[in-house]
């Protein structure tokens, strides 16, 4: 629509004014940094671009789920990190051949998400305990249980300090999708076929319609006979099977493996992508590439410009404030838009009748 | 705007250096292809420097390796076109490898890659850019890669002799282990601290504990939890504790300051009884040293004479790569028996173990 | 458009007047609130201000009280006009508000409620105390400044309400229909206080939709309708409720007359011993049983606050904790789930449209769907099935006279009146056996008030059973077959419409008719 493009025009350019002025009072060359942030950046980078673009994606689709419903799911990053641990750690052990232990590894992932979210969920509907509190909480579990069962999982390289699962045969690694010279994660077909489905189940189905009404109004919702405390457990679920998602493009497609360095904190870049993305699949898409476009020029700002590479984070961080904003600005206007067109039928009728009485 | 206020001043006193250095004609650069007019000693080697998190400024590793290179920078073996950068926590791996290529691109060689978690990022981009030159510290994985150096330290063989140290000064039979993030690295310097204090005293009593497990690397920057740590095992009765912690340490020496007179912290890395808060060195008995500014340096001054070197560079004690401190004066007393474990260590009378007994 | 226009331009001059509006206009979206009010409020009276729901009586209080800044306009204080951007900015030309919903922290004290955000003033230790003390005694409310809130009933916290407003300096109060939630004797209580401020010279603006209380207590009275004002009536005696009414309504009043009756011998709805628990031990409901037959509307009478909302709540399957039978049809539904029950044959319109009846920033066609999103015409097979959901709301939108550009508007954007119309063709749409309506006219404007009783008379005579309940009295009357009173949890009469008064019934409802 016209205005949720305009809400994004406005907010980007809120953000460049914001952040120049954060550069200038950092006394950073503002002309540098603009110039290299907005170079059209090479092949190779924009390899990186969508391959990071993906796992936020999947990060951000993950906690949209659990927004649309009015959960915050913050739990993502705890969810995807015991999930990819497990998907590395059965894919390893190559109980199936070839892509049934893919497939298969997949499935762990997703269901250990699943249920590591579900906690939560059931947590909530139980007990009222809110999610918040208690996905922070599984996330610090989640770190320890992970560093352990790594220890007692790993193989460790001769001379090298890291350690990492057992490597995934190459059978079942996930091929690569050629761009240009380069190659991007084949799980950028998947992430795309989650986007569809996320917009398909919310927008298309009853329970699609059932998340989205609890989330509204959980009171309309239950005086229109929805469950809401199992629609918040499915929800719930629902988010930790997509988290669990999150870090498997790197682990087929990139590490084949889960080691101590694998990328951790996407789970709450993907709070802030869906913030940025307004929970709609499509918006997702454009937030994680911007994201991504943004994390791609930490290295050449610090290594060419000279300026610190928490530049790259307070713009992040401004842009999803000024989208925030002016998202709530450009919807209120919408919405007196609209009032006022319901006037102004509601007005027109009246005059009619008006008129009527007065012939 | 810390950093660039940094930057300005390293480049300020990489200035002032090169100035000092074109009088000083007897440190004359070797390297050579050197065609530019000017007076002073240059040097076209331009050195990418990737750091780990936390980077310049860290006081610990990364500042160890960043005061390698600007030894280096001082005496004119490379150029001061070097270009630094640092690492995120938690950042992909792509961001690692774009890293390396941004420098490789930029036409900066040899890179160096400070910490292991390099290691993968260097294996795939040295291959990308194969007249390209890089080092890795604390990493051995790639001993077999044409343009990699691997620069890593027998941590545990200098830990060995802090362990007996603290063996040596402990009058309880107690003493601690803080390690910062339970990683194999870390696991090291355990290992060599209780090997070394057992072979003092075998009936010793040790308290170890990490304060965060991968991948939150927070253990290595947060005082708080370090000092919450060495409190506990004070007042359990440890009166000398090791840590293996980076910036975490500093809480380390305030609860031994505060545990009291005859209680002792060691430090780590880097001779801490000169870099730490001054209220606190009293307490520091001594530090491992890891002599990261050596192992860079040598590398640099090898590459600024035109070799650049590959394989694995081991920095054990035979070598000095690591070692003990005697500032404060704390040891003297023991610096016999330290060096006597020390000459039986380099003789291989004693293999001290690289990974803690389970 | 053809109301008649304001008779009489209040005369009177400006120097015994407290309050005097001029041409007040305010648009929101969709609705004209206010357009040209005009009123004056004389020193030391008490002036009501009546009409009906959604007339803009709250709209032109929270415009003197700051919140909402008018259009058009002046609004004069003691003979200077103001300028109102904040209640702050009320507070200090003398201007205070007690609102319906009282506004009090229950876990602290009388004296903390009373200085908090105030503590400028006198303090916050004995000074205040003594200056909370001396306002009660100077206007006879009898409030203990140390005593909880959470100890004191619902007459007491409104006159802490009150107090409030006087220790902020406050010389015009506005009530805001402050004898709702109260009993007649709390009633008779808040009055008295009423006239000890006039007495002491202060000006009471007290806005309400009971005629019979206005007339009780006001000395003038300022009529609004669809908001303008109508009249101001300065002899308070010479005027009947049944004038004031035709006033508000602007015509002769549409009366919910019953029709012949459609009552069958057949039992639809039969509930047996339904009890509410609740956390402090006295029931919600208690023990509640009764029948409704096919083409009968049963009608709940009783003050709010009495059950009505938890009997339909529990009929609905929303009170898990709810015991009891509920059969519809000779069915027990007592074990289903509110999807279950609204699948086989309840409609509801549920009290509170916002909180249970809409998704306000949904479009009109998922609000059609809402509480029917398990069946046909907008899902199939479990998919929303768009196209034919659009279509039947455009159905509604005919049918009930929904005043919408079209379906895809969102339910924020209609007036409160179309919104309930949606809501009642909704309901209606799935052609259910039982309707539960709860205050389904409320807040809505006296054209769909008529059209929505037509539609539930057309129901009936096709056999529909309806569980009625209002607080509109002649509502109740007119609609109801059987009229049952609710007084804390149970039912303690059943009146026969055809001759009961809403005399009767009120004292019925508050237990005054007890015994008898």
């Amino acid at each position: 629509m016209g205005l949720g493009l305009a809400s994004a025009a406005l907010a980007l350019l809120a953000a460049f004014a914001i952040t120049s002025l954060v550069l200038l009072a950092a006394g950073d060359p503002v002309g540098d940094v603009w110039a290299q942030l907005l170079k059209w950046p090479e092949q190779r980078n924009w390899a990186n671009i969508i391959n990071n673009a993906c796992t936020l994606y999947l990060s951000a689709l993950a906690v949209a789920v659990g927004f649309r419903m009015n959960l915050f799911n913050i739990g993502v990053d705890g969810q995807y990190r015991v999930a990819a641990f497990t998907a590395a750690v059965v894919a390893g052990e190559a109980w199936l051949p070839g892509y049934l232990n893919t497939a298969f590894a997949i499935i762990c992932a997703m269901a250990v998400g699943a249920v590591w979210a579900g906690i939560a969920g059931v947590l909530r509907a139980s007990r009222g305990v809110s999610e918040v509190i208690s996905t922070i909480m599984l996330n610090f579990i989640a770190t320890y249980l992970v560093a352990y069962l790594l220890r007692e999982a790993a193989v460790k390289e001769e001379g090298s300090n890291q350690i990492a699962t057992k490597e995934i045969p190459e059978g079942s690694w996930i091929p690569g999708i050629p761009f240009g010279d380069f190659e991007i994660y084949g799980f950028v077909v998947i992430a795309i076929l989650c986007g569809v489905a996320f917009w398909f189940v919310l927008n298309r189905t009853r329970f699609g319609f059932d998340l989205r009404a609890t989330g509204q109004s959980s009171t309309a919702a239950i005086a229109s006979g929805i469950n809401v405390k199992r629609m918040t457990l499915g929800a719930m679920m629902i988010s930790g099977a997509v988290a669990g998602l999150v870090g498997l493009p790197i682990i087929f497609g990139e590490s084949h493996s889960y080691g101590s360095t694998f990328q951790s904190g996407l789970g709450f870049a993907g709070i802030a992508v869906a913030l940025l993305g307004r929970n709609h699949p499509v918006g997702i898409a454009l937030g994680a590439l911007l994201f991504a476009y943004l994390d791609e020029q930490s290295n050449p700002l610090q290594i060419l410009v000279g300026v610190s590479p928490q530049i790259v984070a307070i713009t992040q961080g401004v842009i999803v404030l000024t989208v925030v904003i002016s998202y709530e600005l450009v919807r209120r206007y919408g919405l007196r838009l609209e009032q006022r067109e319901v006037a102004r039928a509601l007005n027109a009728e009246r005059t009619a009748k008006a008129e009527e009485v007065s012939a | 705007m810390r950093r660039t206020t940094k930057f300005a001043a390293v480049l300020a006193a990489g200035i002032l250096a090169l100035t000092a250095c074109g009088s000083d004609d007897s440190n004359e650069p070797e390297s050579g292809g050197d065609d530019t007019s000017s007076a002073a000693p240059t040097s076209d080697i331009k050195v990418g420097m990737a750091y780990d998190v936390g980077g310049r400024g860290d006081q610990s590793f990364n500042d160890s390796a960043a005061a390698g290179l600007d030894q280096a920078k001082e005496e004119g073996l490379v150029s001061d076109e070097t270009q630094e950068s640092e690492a995120e926590d938690g950042e992909a791996e792509s961001a690692r490898e774009e890293r390396l290529r941004t420098f490789a691109d930029a036409g900066y060689d040899p890179i160096i890659a400070v910490g292991f978690a390099y290691a993968s990022s260097v294996g795939k981009v040295s291959e990308e850019y194969p007249d390209v030159h890089f080092a890795i510290i604390d990493d051995q994985s790639l001993a077999d890669s044409a343009n990699v150096a691997s620069l890593v330290f027998a941590e545990e063989q200098g830990s060995f002799l802090v362990g007996a140290a603290a063996a040596l000064k402990s009058k309880t039979g107690h003493i601690g282990f803080v390690g910062g993030v339970e990683v194999p690295l870390i696991g090291k310097f355990q290992a060599g601290y209780e090997a070394g204090a057992k072979a003092v005293n075998p009936d010793i009593k040790i308290d170890v504990t990490y304060l965060t497990q991968p991948p939150d690397f927070s253990g290595f920057g947060d005082p708080a939890k370090g000092k919450t740590a060495a409190q506990g095992m004070f007042d359990g009765g440890a009166d000398v504790v090791y840590h293996a912690a980076g910036g975490s340490g500093g809480g380390v020496f305030e609860a031994a300051s505060e545990a009291g007179e005859g209680n002792w912290a060691i430090g780590v890395d880097s001779d801490q009884y000169n870099t730490a808060d001054p209220s606190v060195k009293d307490v520091i008995l001594t530090s491992m040293l890891k002599n990261v500014n050596v192992a860079v340096y040598n590398y640099l001054k090898e590459v600024s004479s035109g070799t650049f070197p590959t394989g694995v560079n081991t920095y054990d004690l035979s070598v000095d790569g690591v070692g003990y401190s005697t500032s404060g004066g704390f040891v003297d007393d023991i610096t016999d028996q330290l060096d006597d474990y020390k000459q039986q260590i380099i003789d291989g009378k004693i293999t001290v173990p690289t990974e803690p007994a389970k | 458009m053809s109301t008649a226009p304001a008779t009489a331009e209040p005369a009177a001059s400006s120097s015994d007047l407290a309050v005097r509006l001029r041409g007040i206009g305010k648009r929101f979206p969709g609705v004209i609130a206010n357009d040209d009010i005009n009123i004056d409020v004389r020193r030391g009276t008490i002036h009501a201000i009546v009409g009906e729901n959604g007339a803009g009586k709250s709209t032109l209080m929270k415009i003197l009280y700051g919140v909402q800044a008018p259009d058009s306009g002046t609004i004069e204080v003691n003979g200077s006009e103001v300028n109102l951007h904040s209640p702050s900015d009320a507070i200090k030309v003398g201007v205070g508000m007690v609102f319906q919903h009282f506004m009090l922290a229950d876990n602290l004290t009388v004296l903390e409620n009373v200085v908090l955000g105030a503590e400028g003033l006198h303090g916050i230790g004995g000074k205040a105390r003594a200056e909370i003390q001396r306002i009660s005694d100077a206007y006879g409310l009898g409030i203990q400044p140390d005593r909880l809130v959470e100890e004191l009933g619902v007459g007491a916290r409104q006159r802490v309400e009150i107090l409030k407003v006087l220790y902020r300096g406050a010389r015009i109060i506005i009530l805001d229909e402050p004898t709702a939630v109260l009993v007649p004797q709390e009633v008779d209580e808040l009055f008295g206080n009423l006239r000890e401020l006039k007495a002491e010279g202060l000006s009471v603006i007290f806005i309400s939709h009971k005629l019979d209380e206005v007339l009780s207590v006001a000395d003038e009275i300022t009529v609004i309708r669809r908001g303008t004002t109508v009249r101001t009536v300065t002899d308070t005696a010479g005027v009947t409720a049944r004038q004031l009414a035709e006033l508000m309504v602007g015509s002769e009043l549409p009366s919910p007359s019953t029709e012949a009756s459609t009552v069958t011998d057949q039992v639809l709805l039969r509930v047996r011993d339904l009890s509410l628990p609740s956390d402090d031990g006295r029931p919600l409901l208690d023990s509640i049983s009764f029948e409704i037959h096919r083409g009968e509307v049963l009608g709940i009478a009783g003050v709010e606050g009495n059950g009505q909302a938890e009997l339909v709540e529990s009929i609905m399957g929303m009170r898990p904790t709810a015991r009891g039978l509920v059969e519809v049809d000779g069915v027990d539904f007592s074990a289903r789930t509110t999807r279950e029950r609204r699948e086989d044959g309840i409609g509801y319109i549920p009290e509170d449209r916002h909180r249970h009846g809409l998704l306000l920033d949904s479009p009109l066609w998922e609000n059609r769907m809402l509480g029917h999103q398990s069946r046909p015409p907008s899902v199939k097979h479990g998919l929303i099935d768009k196209g034919a959901a659009r279509a039947d709301t455009q159905r509604i939108i005919e049918e009930y006279d929904v005043r919408t550009p079209g379906p895809d508007v969102l339910a924020r954007a209609l007036s409160g009146g179309n919104q309930q119309k949606l809501i009642v063709g909704r309901e209606m749409s799935s052609d259910p056996t039982l309707l539960i309506a709860a205050h389904p006219t409320r807040g809505v404007d006296v054209g769909a008030q008529a059209a929505i009783w037509q539609h539930i008379k057309d129901a009936r005579r096709r056999g529909l059973a309806v569980l009625l309940i209002s607080a509109d009295l002649d509502e109740l009357i007119g609609l109801s077959d059987r009229i049952e009173v609710i007084l804390r949890g149970s039912f303690v009469g059943t009146f026969d419409p055809d001759d009961v008064t809403p005399e009767r019934l009120g004292s019925a409802m508050t237990g005054a008719g007890e015994g008898k």
